[in-house]
Formats: structure tokens, C-alpha cells, sequence
């Protein structure tokens, strides 16, 4: 169930991206709706972060090609914001809060022009929007998971873009913060801006998310959340694994309690 | 009654300038998780230095700082590739890469050695002590003191003007490469630049200090600003202090125990790592406050 959009947001045809020459996406085809809040499926190994990366032109696809804004990447650059995992970078990194969040306004600042006041002001107002104001000066290296994974949020908004990618923003985050980072989220779709996450909980998923992907090296939908959330289509993204998963989902369901982020 | 030590004063001032500009670049070398690529550099950069002087026929030539900066950017192309394409870890791919071309070299001296008045002694280990009787003669004749205090002064004019125009861009691909790349910064450019900024640096330096100690001075003082601070800007200013520091202590060691300066510099810099290493671990930090002793340790 693959349903295409008139005037899309962003355009994938016929994408396939391979490592070492074995395939880690088989043709993707689809295209996105604008200011939506729109979660990518699917189990381990599935390409989620490749899909991603493919988009931002990070890794070099072996076809086909990606459209935003019908335009080509360079030409809308700053348009975009990128949220990577939150391990592919080293913590230990001398820079304060402040100054990660301050990086967000690198891109329309271009070369040698150094932040000033503006990017100042932007970068706590980014802060407060994901609560953490109080930590601007602290050490990137004292922060937990989930504050660092706040930080990486704040740095994104900074850079004042219209289509945000994010990478597991929800990876060792607490039910509190979940909830508070999809509220900001779903305010930000409200504003016109398009949301593109990569996430692991279907249950969170199916609350919050508008549009869902479904991928396992092939794409298995994408479409509105009431369209392709069926058993099937979930059972052809996890394959054997949904049993488990729907098991584990049904005692959520009855009991409203996550034993894996209590 | 204290006397002003001309020879002194020119070795010192020379040593700390060329540890300064080593000091800026090696920061972002060990940012970058890169240091040993300085290392690599430091060696490779050698077919160039003699492929320069055979060209150029002299030790002072433009064409031996083009040679080893091409040679710098060759090995920083080999190491990537062997990395990302061989699949070659980055230990692996840097010990392969400078062995090599340091080897190349060695052999190039030897097929070239009634033209080329150098030998591998002199690109390792440098000697700083007959600095002040290398002048500089212009052509009318007149003395501009020793060359090499210019060379190093030129070096880290452009060595500080690379680092500051740029700060903000190096400070970004150093902690998150992938995101500078999506806002169209140019990190690959950016890792050149700063590859080619190196090999200059250690081709600048050579004859006066030679490569171990430029190797010495791109790692050593660093990794020692980064054990006593977290913020950026100070690791600059105190690995500068460092650098300073070794230069000052390191010759008045070797001028009193009659030895190599370079030689001695580097086992100053070896001693102030591993004191620091003692006294920023776990446990002596709770009863000395890392901020007193940052002070302390600069003043």
C-alpha cells in the first residue's frame, strides 16, 4: 500500500543504495505530503538510517534519485535539518551546550562569518523549547542520553528550516521526555514544518505519527496512519518477529505500562 | 648579575613559535581522533623534501615546501582510501601508508645522494643549536638574523590565520562531520586544508627541530590541555602555554646536562603529560580543584 501525493514535499524514485555491493535498499519509490508528522517502521537492519542518509545525500545512491521541495539538495540546503543518532558522535568533545546548539546556525552563516548576538538569542530560544535553558553552559560530557538527545533536537531547530530528518531522537529517552519532544514535534507540523522520523515503538508510533513508512529493504507502505496500519502490513515489515511484537504491544495496551522504559 | 643570552633567546623564541603553530593544528588533529596522521604526515612528507631539493637544488627552495605538501595530501588521500575503501583499519592504514613513503625516500636520498646534499638524520632529528649561525643574507649583503626564526614566524602567521578564519568551521566537522556536510559545509576541503597546513608545518620545520619533535609537538601538548579543560578556547591558550613551556624548560635542561635541545624538549613534554595524567586522575581530583591547578600549571 504505497500511496503517491500530488505536488509532493519530498520525492524518492526508484532509490537503491548498496554497500559493498549488496543492496541495503531495493527500489523505494514515494513521495511525502508537506507539514505532516511522518515516522519511518520497520525492524533492525531494515535501512531506516540508510534511507535517511540517502536523502541528505550523506551516502551515494547506486539509483535513482531524491527530489525536496522538487528541487535538487544543493539548491535547498537550508531548507533542511538533520538530526543523526546520538552515538555517531564523541560527547567527550570540548564544547559547551550553547556552543552545539549555536552549530545549528553555521549553515546560513557560510564560511568565515562568526555567530554573533542573533545566533545568540536563537540558540536559547531553540533551548528552551526543548526545556534546557537551565544546562546552556554545562558540558556536553556531563549530560545524560536523553539530554544530549534534547541538545542534538535544539541544535536542529536552530537551524530555522522547513523539513527536519531525525534518526532515533527517541533512542534511551524517558516516557517524559518522549511525550514532551513529540508535543514540539506535533506544534512544529502545526506551523507548516515537515517532520521525518525514524523510530522503533510501534506503540508510540501509532499515537503520534499522521503519516507511517513501512520499510524492510523494499518499501512496504507509505501512506496515512489509518490506511496502512493493518496486520499484514506490519507482518510483511517484521516478518516472523511480529508475533512477539504484537504480543508485547497487546499486554501495553491492557496494562498502559512499558516495561522497557519504566 | 644576569646577562642576555643571545643564542638563547633566538633558540627559545623559535622553539616556542614552531610549538605554537604545531599546538593550534594538533588540537584539531586530536579533536579529529587524528593524531597519529600527524605522525604519518611528518614521514611521508620526505620523498617530497628530497624530489623538492633535487629540483630546486637547494634546502631553502619553494619547491621543496610544494613537494612535501603534495607529499602530505598524498598520504592523507592514501590513508583515507586504504580506510574507507580497502576497509584497512586507521592504525593499520597509517603505519602502511607513512612506512612507505618514509622508505621511498629513503631510497630516493640514496639514488640521488651526489646531488642532494641531506640524509634522513638530519629530516628526524633536526638540530636546533646551530640555529643562530644559519642567517639570513639579502642580497645587498645585509644580516636579517636566522632564517629559521623567520621561516617560523611566517609559518605561524599562516598557520593562526588558517585556524582563526576557519575555527568555526574546523570546530564543527572535528565533533560532527556528517551534520556539516548536510548544511553544505565543505569537510573534505576543510580535512585538506588542514592536512596541507600540517605537512607545511613539519617541511617548515624540519631542519630546525626535525620531525620527531614536530611529531612531539602536534600530540603531546594537546592531549595535556585536554586532560585539565573541556572548553575549546582554553584548551588553545593552555596547549600554546604548554608548548611555550617545553621550549623554556627544555633547552635550560639540555644546556645544563649538556645534551640534545630537541631531545630534551620532548622528554619535558613526555614528563609534564604524565605528571598531569597523575594529577588529573580520579583520585587526586576531589582534593585539588582542576580550575587552581589549570592556573597554577599556566602562570
Amino acid at each position: 500500500m504505497i500511496k503517491q501525493i500530488e505536488n509532493p514535499l519530498l520525492e524518492i524514485h526508484d532509490l537503491t543504495v548498496s554497500y559493498d555491493q549488496s543492496p541495503v535498499l531495493w527500489n523505494i519509490d514515494f513521495s511525502l505530503p508537506e507539514g505532516k508528522l511522518i515516522g519511518i517502521l520497520g525492524p533492525n537492519g531494515a535501512g531506516k538510517s540508510t534511507l535517511i542518509k540517502a536523502i541528505m545525500g550523506l551516502v551515494e545512491p547506486t539509483g535513482g534519485y531524491v527530489k525536496i521541495f522538487n528541487k535538487d539538495l544543493d539548491q535547498v540546503r537550508n531548507r533542511i535539518s538533520y538530526v543523526p543518532q546520538r552515538e555517531s558522535v564523541d560527547w567527550n568533545f570540548p564544547a559547551s551546550v550553547l556552543d552545539v546548539v549555536m552549530m545549528g546556525t553555521y549553515g546560513r552563516l557560510g564560511l568565515f562569518k562568526r555567530p554573533g548576538k542573533k545566533e545568540k538569542d536563537l540558540a536559547f530560544n531553540c533551548l528552551e523549547k526543548v526545556g534546557m535553558t537551565a544546562f546552556a553552559k554545562r558540558q556536553i560530557s556531563e549530560l545524560s542520553g536523553g539530554q544530549q538527545q534534547r541538545v542534538f533536537i535544539a541544535r536542529a531547530l536552530a537551524q530555522e528550516a522547513d523539513l527536519y530528518l531525525m534518526d532515533e531522537p527517541f533512542a534511551g529517552v524517558d516516557m517524559a521526555t518522549e511525550t514532551a519532544i513529540f508535543q514540539l514535534l506535533q506544534e512544529m507540523t502545526k506551523e507548516g514544518k515537515t517532520v521525518i522520523v525514524v523510530h522503533h515503538d510501534i506503540h508510540s508510533a501509532m499515537t503520534y505519527f499522521e503519516w507511517i513508512i513501512m520499510l524492510n529493504l523494499h518499501l512496504v507502505a507509505s501512506g496515512p496512519k489509518s490506511d496502512v496500519v493493518n496486520e499484514d502490513l506490519l507482518r510483511k515489515t517484521y516478518g516472523g518477529k511480529l508475533n512477539l511484537l504484537s504480543k508485547v504491544t497487546e499486554i501495553i495496551r491492557q496494562q498502559e505500562f512499558n516495561p522497557l522504559k519504566n | 648579575m644576569i646577562t642576555f643570552d643571545q643564542n638563547a633567546f633566538l633558540i627559545i623564541s623559535t622553539a616556542s613559535l614552531i610549538a605554537i603553530s604545531c599546538g593550534l593544528l594538533g588540537v584539531f588533529m586530536m579533536l579529529r581522533k587524528m593524531s597519529m596522521t600527524g605522525d604519518a604526515i611528518s614521514h611521508a612528507v620526505l620523498p617530497g623534501i628530497v624530489i623538492g631539493y633535487f629540483i630546486s637544488g637547494s634546502q631553502r627552495g619553494v619547491e621543496v615546501i610544494v613537494g612535501a605538501g603534495l607529499l602530505g595530501i598524498l598520504a592523507t588521500l592514501i590513508i583515507d582510501f586504504l580506510r574507507k575503501k580497502a576497509k584497512v583499519q586507521l592504525d593499520a592504514s597509517i603505519g602502511i601508508t607513512f612506512t612507505l613513503l618514509f622508505a621511498i625516500g629513503i631510497i630516493l636520498i640514496n639514488l640521488l645522494a651526489y646531488k642532494v646534499d641531506l640524509d634522513q638524520e638530519c629530516v628526524l632529528y633536526g638540530e636546533i643549536a646551530y640555529l643562530p649561525i644559519d642567517l639570513w643574507i639579502t642580497d645587498s649583503g645585509f644580516s636579517m638574523g636566522p632564517r629559521i626564526i623567520w621561516l617560523a614566524l611566517l609559518n605561524l602567521l599562516l598557520v593562526g590565520s588558517f585556524i582563526f578564519l576557519l575555527f568555526k568551521e574546523l570546530k564543527l566537522t572535528s565533533f560532527d562531520e556528517g551534520f556539516g556536510m548536510v548544511m553544505g559545509i565543505p569537510a573534505g576541503a576543510i580535512n585538506l586544508a588542514l592536512m596541507s597546513m600540517v605537512s607545511y608545518t613539519t617541511v617548515s620545520s624540519f631542519d630546525a627541530v626535525g620531525a620527531i619533535l614536530v611529531v612531539a609537538l602536534l600530540v603531546v601538548p594537546p592531549a595535556t590541555a585536554f586532560l585539565w579543560t573541556k572548553d575549546i578556547k582554553s584548551l588553545i591558550k593552555l596547549t600554546i602555554g604548554i608548548g611555550i613551556g617545553i621550549s623554556v624548560l627544555g633547552y635550560y635542561l639540555a644546556f645544563w646536562a649538556d645534551s640534545s635541545i630537541a631531545g630534551m624538549m620532548v622528554t619535558v613534554g613526555g614528563a609534564v603529560f604524565l605528571i598531569s595524567a597523575v594529577l588529573t586522575s580520579k583520585k587526586f581530583k576531589f582534593r585539588l580543584g582542576t580550575q587552581s591547578n589549570q592556573e597554577a600549571f599556566n602562570s
